[in-house]
């Protein structure tokens, strides 16, 4: 067994040879590891505040609370349908990167940021309108609804950073580093997606 | 293991009374889990002698192993040849096959059979229910029914079921008599049961279990398992209100009650006495302790004076008072039969 | 492979690892440091101070109740001194301690790896835990520290009952060093998955990285519901939320639930790193290898896994339903079995074996002993009614410190002595080695032994004093006179250590011919642990010399030494193929600074300067840009 048969991140210095290595390594880069395992952290912290928004909601009588009207259901979905639309130019961009297309990658991104932005935007706007209308400080329901809510969004945020993050590393050439940086927020971004598809569902649930 | 164990727990049981007994000399104010008086807590105390003795056979075979470890340790192999395949055998028969059939009949046995006899009864299979309300840190007892209300001294009649709805004024607290049963939380929002239902006629102490605080420590109290007689009488006095101050002096007291804000937290029943934030002391002199047993009945004129002193951070503050009033509450006090 | 007699050829390829290698020296290099070696020692001195801290608690409290009435703490510094040590010795001690130094300093080598697969984070982890470890101290020096015991129950830790900032120290601290733990344990997973010495497949990996591959999961999966819990808690506590408090759709029971799915995988992370331990150090003075080796690698992985369903056995007396509290009691009793399979296995490769009682396997001698009594007391507990009988007392007491300092921390003093010589590169001291067993093994049986007794007699933890006629004063004073000879075994310990560390005799890469990879480098190990990369064909690979002689022969030759940059290699999961030469990032400020940033967001945080929070957010972010700006290639 030698080094001689297995890629060396010393020797990527073009954009083609640090593609080269993504393609010719057998597993999964270790950055792409520590993010699968933060994933899972994170999917963990979300699978506890569902646990604990339906604990909450099978302890009360009325969910939501009197006086706190039903949530609304066509605005959330649609907003969500996009995001989860979004995993797509994501996913473009890795595999246009993969090929060293870095224009390609870096016009997949933008569309996916611009979009993912707008729905971030939208979000807050609904947040706060819903702030109006009932207080996290009114009843549990209240309490849960806007944590849960807001922790998504804090992940969305994140998410809008890592790409602009990416943006800024792709505009100065591709290196196996960054190849693995966007390899790792792949992965993020779809989980993100599928978060917002159960938090959506959860927020929506008194509807069902 | 139960058949097995059986046959050890007499001798067993005789090392451990030998043993427990240096530290239960001079005793006859006990919270014991092992002197069980009651079926429920002698079911939980037979449990422990039992799950004692298998844990005896458990730890001696591990000692013996460990014992060989070091006397064969110039010998490789098992005591009698066998290499690889048999300790592996060894370590799936006594670590995997053993315990699963040991565990399981244990778990039938103590967590259904022994778990049934012990659990709260319905409310209507009981003769009588009283509500004990935690708060920090005393217990109020009530009777519902009646309007018998009293504090940290609960009586209930020997060889009767009774049904304890034990609730929460503050934080949690954990009812616990050992002598009598399991112990049973006090959670806001929550109505837990407990049976009690004492085979003798005696006092058992019992403690809040549950870390409520500051004073955690001085949060106790006695069941008074009495004749049933004795139960009546005590129960139709407690639901009566407050005698009359016989002398001038305590006449004086219950002045003093009112103008020093002792009303303001503590109830006598009969009198414009109402607050709800202390222990009612309607019938005080029935109780021989003070402070949910912190300090006995004989020390009412030091607590009185200063209640920080003998449990700091309690929720009565000290009120000065001039020498004459004190005298006169604590005449007035100790009039309250 | 340790560098001792080398060809011209070979010494050449060494002198330029070392170069490539090596630090800044001083107080710049250790701050800057992202040396596995290096990290794990500044773990080991912060935990071996903070365990000085818990233990002087212990202390305190054993001194408080050495008689009734006890006068020496107010019952407020008792409750803060009972809650700090609980809280000092879990999530400052024993955690840290064996997962921060000893599994940081072990794993890259067990597995031979050149570091971690994230060694910045790794440094990260190691200053927000320090961080953490403060935070929660500052509280109680200013006389604020947390009060609610361990676990922290509501309602009473809520502003209404609780309203000085104890419980905010806990809360924000506990959230910081959780931070902290899963920086690490996302670090051992990688690294464990990808780092792994050419021919290392899992199933020959060595136990000990089993078991820290189980904790580290176990760690992933219960820490969230801690960190969410403590958050629920701070907005309830500062922002007015709603979770626990039953007037407004609330309960407190959440509280509970939240706490033990994190508390009880927790106590599992608490001992399966000293199972590692003992797996290490039962093979090399049974002089052979484990027995049932896949069946223990099995049942590490197992404990962990099985630990995930039985929290609510810590709330049997809360009135859960009946069918609620049989189905964790069963699986209660099932989580016992893979630890019966692994005593079985520990206790019978020792019979099996030519044992010879050197004081690290006198420790686990000790460990295996205490275990059982504190495991079969656990069982006990599976036992509804008599959990109910006895939770809350001084017999849970006795439990939990059987398991934990008898089975979780005696593996760690036994694998101080262990592993001494490799990271001294001296020998410890034989015969206090053995006097210092003796002496703990007797303090902690006479300390924590009658405390079952005790609680069979009635009494309740957590009580800051207790009346005198009530049976329990001369246990309490044998307990508190164990934990004074306790101390002095543990004092004796640390005499040898700090002694043997300059006056010791040289120890040689391999004193006592372990079979494990960390065996095969000189002691201490250099800078890139390996002059070149061991391949590996069985579990315990020291003992294959052939394979040695090959790494020898490679060195000559130059192949997998490594050594144009910060390389190590990176494997396939499962198979442990070699797949590709990494270029690892050499020492950054940038954790520091990062570690720094995310501390003053919770110091703001703590003292209610939002905004403040908000702005070292924003600063946080910039560090992190800037740790990531320079790529390991550009160097
Ligand atoms: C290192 C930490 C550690 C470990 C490993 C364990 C291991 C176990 N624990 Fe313990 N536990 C704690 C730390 C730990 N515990 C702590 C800190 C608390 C209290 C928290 C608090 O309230 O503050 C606690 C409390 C606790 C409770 C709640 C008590 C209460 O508050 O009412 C229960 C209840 O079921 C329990 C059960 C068990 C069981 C079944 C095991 C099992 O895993 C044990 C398995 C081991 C063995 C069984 C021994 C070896 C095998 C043999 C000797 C072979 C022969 C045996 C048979 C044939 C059965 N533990
Ligand atoms: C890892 C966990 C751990 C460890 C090791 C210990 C160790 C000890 N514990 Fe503790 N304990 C807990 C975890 C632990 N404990 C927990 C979780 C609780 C529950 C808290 C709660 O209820 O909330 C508890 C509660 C607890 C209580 C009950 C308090 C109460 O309910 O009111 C008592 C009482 O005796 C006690 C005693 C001791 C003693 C005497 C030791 C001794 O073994 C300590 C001996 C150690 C030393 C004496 C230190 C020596 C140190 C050195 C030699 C190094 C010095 C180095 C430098 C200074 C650089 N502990
Ligand atoms: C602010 C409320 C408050 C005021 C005012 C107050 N008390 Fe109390 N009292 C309490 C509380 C609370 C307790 C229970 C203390 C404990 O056991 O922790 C108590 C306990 C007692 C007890 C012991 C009862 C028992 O059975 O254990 C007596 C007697 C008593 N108070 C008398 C008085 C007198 C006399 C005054 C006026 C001088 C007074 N109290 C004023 C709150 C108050
Ligand atoms: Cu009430 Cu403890
Ligand atoms: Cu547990």
């Amino acid at each position: 067994m030698t080094e001689r048969s297995v890629p060396r991140s010393v020797e990527a210095t073009t954009a083609a040879s640090a593609a080269r290595i993504a393609r010719e390594r057998v597993a999964r880069p270790n950055g792409w590891w520590g993010m699968a395992v933060f994933v899972a952290a994170e999917a963990t912290l979300f699978g506890t505040i569902f646990g604990a928004y339906f604990y909450l909601r099978f302890h009360d009588l009325h969910w939501p609370p009197p006086g706190v009207e039903e949530p609304k259901v066509v605005a959330p979905l649609i907003l969500t349908g996009v995001l989860v639309l979004t995993s797509v130019p994501v996913q473009l961009a890795l595999f246009s990167a993969r090929r060293a297309r870095l224009g390609a990658a870096r016009l997949a991104l933008i569309v996916a940021l611009v979009v993912q932005a707008g729905y971030f935007a939208m979000q807050i706007h609904l947040y706060l309108d819903d702030l109006h209308h009932f207080s996290p400080q009114g009843s549990a329901y209240g309490s849960i609804y806007f944590t849960m809510l807001g922790a998504h969004q804090a992940h969305v945020l994140v998410g809008i950073l890592l790409d602009l993050w990416l943006l800024v590393r792709l505009a100065s050439g591709l290196t196996t580093y960054r190849l693995t940086a966007l390899q790792a927020t792949t992965f993020y971004w779809h989980f993100v997606n599928v978060l917002a598809v159960l938090v959506v569902a959860a927020q929506l649930s008194p509807r069902l | 293991m139960v058949v097995r164990a059986g046959s050890l727990v007499r001798p067993a049981r005789a090392l451990l009374v030998a043993l427990l007994a240096v530290g239960l000399a001079g005793c006859g104010n006990r919270q014991d889990v092992l002197r069980p008086a009651s079926k429920q807590e002698h079911q939980i105390s037979s449990l422990w002698w039992v799950m004692l003795a298998g844990a005896a056979i458990g730890f001696g075979v591990i000692a013996v192993l460990l014992f060989l470890g070091w006397w064969r340790r110039n010998r490789a192999d098992l005591p009698g040849g066998g290499g690889e395949k048999a300790a592996t055998a060894l370590v799936i028969g006594l670590g995997i096959v053993v315990p699963v059939i040991v565990l399981s009949g244990f778990f039938v046995w103590a967590d259904i059979f022994v778990l049934k006899r012990t659990d709260a009864p319905s409310p209507s299979k009981t003769a009588m229910t009283i509500q004990v309300i935690g708060h920090q840190w005393w217990w109020e007892v009530r009777y519902p029914g009646t309007k018998a209300v009293t504090a940290n001294e609960i009586h209930i009649p020997v060889r009767t079921p009774v049904n304890l709805v034990v609730t929460t004024d503050d934080v949690i607290h954990s009812f616990w008599v050992p002598a009598l049963n399991r112990k049973i939380d006090m959670i806001p929002g929550r109505r837990n049961t407990i049976l009690l239902d004492a085979s003798r006629v005696g006092r058992y102490r019992g403690q809040c279990a549950e870390f409520c605080g500051l004073q955690h420590a001085h949060m106790s109290m006695s069941v008074y398992a009495d004749p049933p007689e004795r139960f009546r009488s005590w129960l139709a006095n407690m639901a009566a209100p407050a005698q009359r101050p016989g002398t001038a002096l305590a006449r004086q007291g219950t002045r003093a009650f009112q103008t020093l804000s002792c009303a303001g937290c503590h109830t006598i029943r009969g009198t414009a006495a109402d607050g709800r934030v202390g222990p009612d002391l309607t019938h005080l002199q029935t109780r021989r302790t003070l402070a949910a047993l912190t300090i006995p009945e004989s020390k009412l004129g030091e607590w009185i004076s200063d209640p920080q002193h003998a449990k700091p951070g309690n929720k009565m503050p000290g009120i000065g008072m001039s020498q004459a009033d004190h005298q006169a509450l604590l005449s007035y006090l100790e009039s309250l039969k | 492979m340790a560098v001792d007699v080398l060809t011209p050829r070979a010494r050449s390829r060494v002198d330029r690892l070392e170069r490539i290698w090596a630090e800044p020296p001083g107080i710049v290099g250790w701050l800057t440091t992202v040396d596995h070696k290096r990290i794990a020692l500044l773990y080991f001195f912060t935990t071996l101070a903070f365990f000085g801290a818990g233990g002087v608690e212990a202390l305190l409290i054993r001194t408080q109740l050495a008689g009734p009435n006890g006068k020496t703490l107010s019952p407020e510094t008792y409750n803060q001194v009972m809650t700090m040590h609980g809280v000092t010795m879990i999530f400052l001690f024993i955690i840290p301690m064996t997962i921060g130094a000893f599994g940081n300093y072990l794993v890259p080598l067990m597995i031979g790896a050149r570091d971690m697969a994230f060694p910045r984070m790794n440094a990260l982890s190691y200053w927000l835990f320090l961080a953490s470890g403060l935070f929660i101290y500052v509280g109680l020096f200013i006389g604020q520290g947390p009060n609610a015991g361990w676990f922290d129950y509501v309602p009473l830790a809520l502003k209404r009952y609780d309203p000085g900032m104890g419980i905010d120290f806990y809360a924000l601290g506990l959230i910081l060093n959780g931070l902290s733990s899963t920086a690490g344990a996302t670090n051992f997973i990688a690294t464990i998955f990808k780092g792994r010495a050419p021919g290392m497949s899992l199933n020959r990996m060595p136990l000990f990285c089993f078991a820290m591959l189980a904790v580290s999961f176990a760690l992933i999966f219960a820490l969230p519901a801690l960190t969410i819990d403590c958050v629920f808690l701070e907005l309830q506590r500062r922002v007015g939320f709603h979770f626990f408090d039953v007037a407004h759709g609330g309960d407190p029971i959440l509280w509970q639930h939240l706490f033990w799915i994190f508390g009880h995988p927790e106590v599992y992370i608490i001992v399966l790193p000293a199972f590692g331990i003992a797996t290490s150090i039962i093979p090399t003075f049974a002089k052979r290898k484990m027995v049932a080796f896949p069946l223990v690698a099995l049942a590490e992985l197992l404990v962990a896994f099985i630990g995930f369903g039985v929290w609510a056995h810590h709330m049997f007396a809360t009135g859960l339903p009946t069918t609620t509290l049989i189905f964790f009691a069963a699986a209660s009793m099932m989580v016992v079995i893979p630890s019966t399979i692994q005593v079985f296995a520990w206790t019978l490769t020792v019979i099996m074996g030519r044992a010879e009682f050197r004081a690290p396997l006198l420790f686990i001698g000790g460990f295996i002993t205490f275990f059982v009594i504190g495991g079969l007391s656990g069982i006990m507990f599976a036992a509804i009614p008599f959990d109910q009988a006895t939770t809350d007392t001084y017999f849970v007491v006795a439990h939990f410190h059987f398991i934990i300092f008898g089975a979780a921390v005696f593996p760690v003093l036994g694998g101080m002595y262990y592993w001494f010589p490799k990271v001294t590169g001296r020998l410890y001291h034989e015969g206090l080695a053995k006097a210092s067993f003796w002496l703990t093994f007797l303090g902690t049986s006479l300390t924590f032994f009658p405390m079952h007794i005790v609680g069979l007699l009635g009494m309740t933890r957590r009580v800051y004093t207790y009346p005198s006629n009530l049976g329990w004063e001369a246990y309490n004073l044998s307990e508190t006179v164990g934990a004074f000879i306790l101390a002095a075994g543990l004092v004796l310990i640390l005499v040898n250590l700090v002694h043997s560390r300059f006056r010791g005799p040289p120890a040689g890469p391999d004193p006592f011919y372990g079979g494990t990879l960390e065996w095969t480098t000189s002691s201490p190990p250099p800078e890139y642990n390996f002059p070149v990369i061991p391949t590996v064909t069985s579990a315990y690979p020291n003992w294959d010399r052939e394979d040695r002689e090959a790494d020898r022969r490679r060195l000559d030759q130059g192949l997998l030494v490594l050594d144009r940059g910060h390389e190590t290699p990176a494997s396939t999961v499962r198979d442990g193929i070699l797949d590709e030469i990494l270029d690892m990032p050499s020492g950054s400020p940038w954790p520091i600074v990062l570690a720094v940033s995310v501390s003053l967001v919770f110091v703001m945080l703590l003292t209610t300067h939002y905004l403040l929070a908000a702005a070292f957010v924003g600063l946080t972010t910039v560090s992190l840009a800037a740790w990531h700006w320079q790529e390991p290639q550009e160097r």
